[in-house]
């Protein structure tokens, strides 16, 4: 049945960890490729030791950061310090369509499964390296996380308030960018290769990837000389612009005011109260010097109400506005329930619990993980038989030699 | 390693980077425009702050890789050319509100009778479909909606979007996704495809471990200004340096480098180095054991050293000695960053008003078949002449009709 999905049929080796490498092969495992995790169990998946753990119980299969990331994967634990795991490293590669890994660069070369081994196993394979800062350069060695290459990026020095030190995006947001694009090439890669049997070799850097989500601001640098700033929730166009506070325990409404017809389907909602009625707020420029002052009255309001009851009496009048929703809120938000996005899945540790969703649906295509994430080194026996198909004798060596672990 | 295909882009502000990933693939990408331009053209920043549509780096920066026409699609005698191009095109990416594109006669359903293996996205803010699909939407709302702002900022004010807007980048890099899985689809199934990309779901997606975590843990993550929650506690991620800021998370393995700086600097004595198993130090902290210096003591002596050096001297002695310290760069430190000219990643782009700038390179290196800028944004109907001049073959008279460019 997998052979009618996407991408049913074609096999992807996952050498990666962390976010980007995993997230990226979920998206061919998701839509029907057999993606088989290659995992260690000295150390785990830092995202294995990473919460939300079930319950709030740490342990090795009770991660949903490793879960969500990992959907209809395979699992093989493998010792690539050792021999004859390097051995079982290369069948695998042998096998696949397409091989991914993000280790800092020269590691793979440094284990005999870097690319030049990969082509003389598999001529026609795609091979994606991913990691920080891309395979050369002064810095590439530089092994750090997400929250690393946003810095570098410049997305820290633009997320927080002009007067406080940078607060910086949640986590690790380069790892919300670099998998789209990287998935999108190795699909790409994949169609090309279908065209013509050629494979290939990608150099991807999250932080080069990521560099396209500031373009307008870093070449506005380089012709004004304009260095773009953090500036809370503010917009150069549109004010009022912000976050606002509702009834309850830190609750939260975005509004954000785009024209002047706006701003009077605003004003009328309010019940045009006389502070509103001010010809200081009557255009976009006036409003965006007063924006304090109508942040302040617009606050009141919003105060007195319901973050769910702002946001419904302004979208009913056309006006932009929405819940601040964390994950309780979005795991109960009714479009999200509409799209089919959260799926519950029986895991094999953790139970019944909610999976992340895909993004788009395809028309007449009811797609998601079709599995849940895999429980460390889950499928072992049937990567080894099944997939390389090793005989008792040949896994029966390996295990003893230390390299399934 | 897109070259066979045709993408038409008829995506504003809301998806042109998506049909510019696409042409950034290969592929061959058309962007219709109505005769006034496409919203992003409107959107500053401006060339010399004038808001002119040849002048907006906002189109500039996402419009690369593109051929450009315009079509007044309310006319009859322009759909009838646009259905012309579609018969032609492999890809449709469109980024109208819900039934939008219906309404005109150029919805799924109409095109698809035209041409029966066409791949069509659609990008809107919450799908086609569902209680919020007609929602006003903004890059700050959807921010909210999405979750993102729910974990971002000082827990003293209120959540924080990042500055500059992200949203519809998000959304659009998603679309690529969507648009060669669909493709892929279309192979197996020889039907043209339907897409629709969710903006709220593509930011749900950047809260990483947050998406789920209620009903797993029993309890959201919330914002924490710049730290980072690990277990029971909460370490800075942002420190102040003689220039700037640095990120650097202070796990036992940088402790235990770290402090030998520290003692060389004379911020804490040389005792430091000994009295401490200072490789273990966060597992301990973590474990409520007896530490020989407090976490606070340790972070205060770390805030002292960090301020006393600049942040590139801070990422060069770490990249040598292995400890991963970043640089919280502005764009004029990135625009410098000596990694990134090393590697060559910056073009030459020439700017619509004759100079040059620098803009960021290709996203990925290829070997067999490298990605390449072969034109930068085109100019308000630059190529009508040539596209339904010389590929649709219509008379001068019908291109002026069909793009709306005729005058008197």
């Amino acid at each position: 049945m997998s052979e009618q999905l996407p991408f049913g049929g074609i096999k992807v080796a996952d050498f990666s960890w962390i976010m980007v490498g995993p997230t990226t092969a979920k998206y061919l495992a998701d839509h029907g490729a057999t993606v088989v995790r290659v995992e260690s169990a000295s150390p785990p998946d830092r995202l294995r030791a990473a919460g939300p753990f079930k319950d709030g119980v740490p342990g090795t299969n009770r991660s949903q950061f490793f879960g969500d990331f990992n959907t209809s994967k395979l699992s093989l634990s493998l010792n690539l310090k050792n021999p004859a795991g390097v051995a079982v490293a290369r069948r695998l590669i042998a096998w696949a369509d397409v091989y991914i890994e993000s280790f800092t660069p020269g590691t793979v070369d440094a284990l005999g499964i870097g690319y030049e081994t990969a082509c003389s196993l598999n001529p026609s394979i795609i091979m994606a390296s991913n990691c920080l800062m891309g395979q050369s350069g002064p810095a590439a060695a530089f092994a750090g996380y997400g929250y690393h290459a946003s810095a570098i990026a410049g997305f820290h020095e633009l997320t927080g308030w002009p007067d406080l030190a940078p607060d910086g995006p949640w986590m690790a947001y380069t790892n919300s960018i670099a998998p789209r694009l990287l998935a999108a090439t190795i699909m790409a890669a994949l169609d090309h290769c279908r065209r013509t049997g050629q494979g290939q070799y990608i150099d991807a850097s999250q932080l080069e990837m990521a560099l396209h989500f500031l373009a307008p601001q870093i070449i506005d640098f380089s012709v004004s000389g304009r260095v773009a700033s953090r500036n809370g929730n503010r917009s150069d166009t549109m004010a009022p612009h912000g976050a606002y506070p509702c009834k309850g325990d830190d609750q939260w409404c975005a509004i954000a005011v785009e024209s002047d017809e706006q701003w009077d389907a605003l004003r009328r909602a309010l019940g045009d109260p006389a502070w509103a009625r001010d010809d200081r707020f009557r255009t976009g420029d006036a409003r965006h010097r007063h924006q304090e002052e109508i942040d302040r009255h617009l606050a009141q309001w919003t105060s007195g109400r319901s973050a769910q009851e702002v946001m419904h009496l302004l979208q009913s009048v056309g006006i932009p506005a929405g819940v601040v929703q964390r994950s309780s809120d979005l795991l109960r938000d009714p479009q999200l329930a509409h799209r089919n996005f959260f799926r519950y899945m029986d895991h094999a540790e953790m139970g019944n619990i909610p999976y992340s969703g895909h993004q788009f649906r395809i028309r007449g295509y009811e797609s998601g993980p079709r599995f849940p994430a895999p429980l460390l080194g889950e499928h072992n026996e049937l990567v080894l038989r099944e997939i390389l198909g090793m005989t008792d004798d040949e896994i029966t060596e390996v295990v003893a030699a230390g390299a399934i672990a | 390693m897109l070259s066979p295909y045709t993408v038409l882009d008829l995506t504003d502000d809301r998806g042109e980077l998506a049909s510019m990933v696409l042409g950034d693939l290969g592929a061959d990408v058309i962007k219709v425009e109505p005769p006034m331009g496409s919203s992003s053209r409107r959107m500053g920043l401006f060339l010399e702050d004038a808001p002119e549509p040849e002048r907006s780096l906002h189109f500039f920066a996402f419009n690369r890789n593109k051929r450009g026409i315009t079509l007044d699609l309310t006319t009859e005698a322009s759909r009838r050319v646009f259905l012309r191009l579609v018969e032609k095109a492999d890809f449709l990416i469109e980024s109208a509100r819900p039934g939008e594109m219906d309404e005109l006669g150029l919805g799924f359903d109409a095109l698809r009778r035209v041409n029966p293996l066409l791949v069509y996205v659609a990008i809107t803010a919450f799908g086609q479909d569902g209680p919020y699909a007609d929602f006003a939407a903004s890059d700050l709302t959807l921010a909210a909606m999405g979750g993102s702002m729910s974990l971002q900022g000082d827990p003293s004010r209120p959540p924080v979007r990042i500055t500059v807007p992200q949203v519809w980048l998000q959304a659009s890099a998603e679309a690529v996704v969507a648009a060669l899985t669909a493709h892929a689809r279309m192979l197996r199934t020889g039907e043209a495809q339907f897409v629709d990309v969710s903006a709220q779901t593509a930011v749900v997606w950047t809260m990483l471990n947050a998406m789920v975590a209620h009903a797993i843990q029993g309890s959201d993550f919330n914002r924490a200004g710049s730290t980072l929650q690990l277990g029971t506690i909460a370490l800075p991620l942002v420190y102040e340096c003689a220039d700037g800021y640095a990120v650097l998370l202070l796990n036992g393995v940088m402790l235990a480098r770290i402090i030998h700086w520290l003692v060389e600097d004379g911020v804490v004595a040389q005792e430091w180095i000994e009295s401490e198993d200072w490789r273990w130090y966060d597992v301990r902290l973590l474990q409520g054991e007896p530490l020989r210096y407090g976490i606070q003591e340790v972070l205060d002596a770390c805030r002292r050293y960090a301020r006393r050096h600049t942040k590139q001297e801070l990422l060069e002695r770490g990249l040598r000695e292995g400890v991963t310290i970043a640089p919280v760069n502005t764009v004029e430190d990135v625009a410098r960053f000596r990694h990134l000219q090393e590697r060559g990643y910056w073009l030459v782009a020439p700017l619509p008003d004759g100079g040059q700038a620098p803009v960021p390179g290709i996203f990925a290196r290829l070997t067999e078949t490298p990605m390449t800028v072969r034109r930068w944004a085109p100019k308000l109907g630059e190529h009508n002449q040539e596209i339904l001049g010389g590929i649709l073959g219509l008379a001068a008279e019908e291109v002026a009709a069909a793009s709306g460019t005729r005058t008197g």
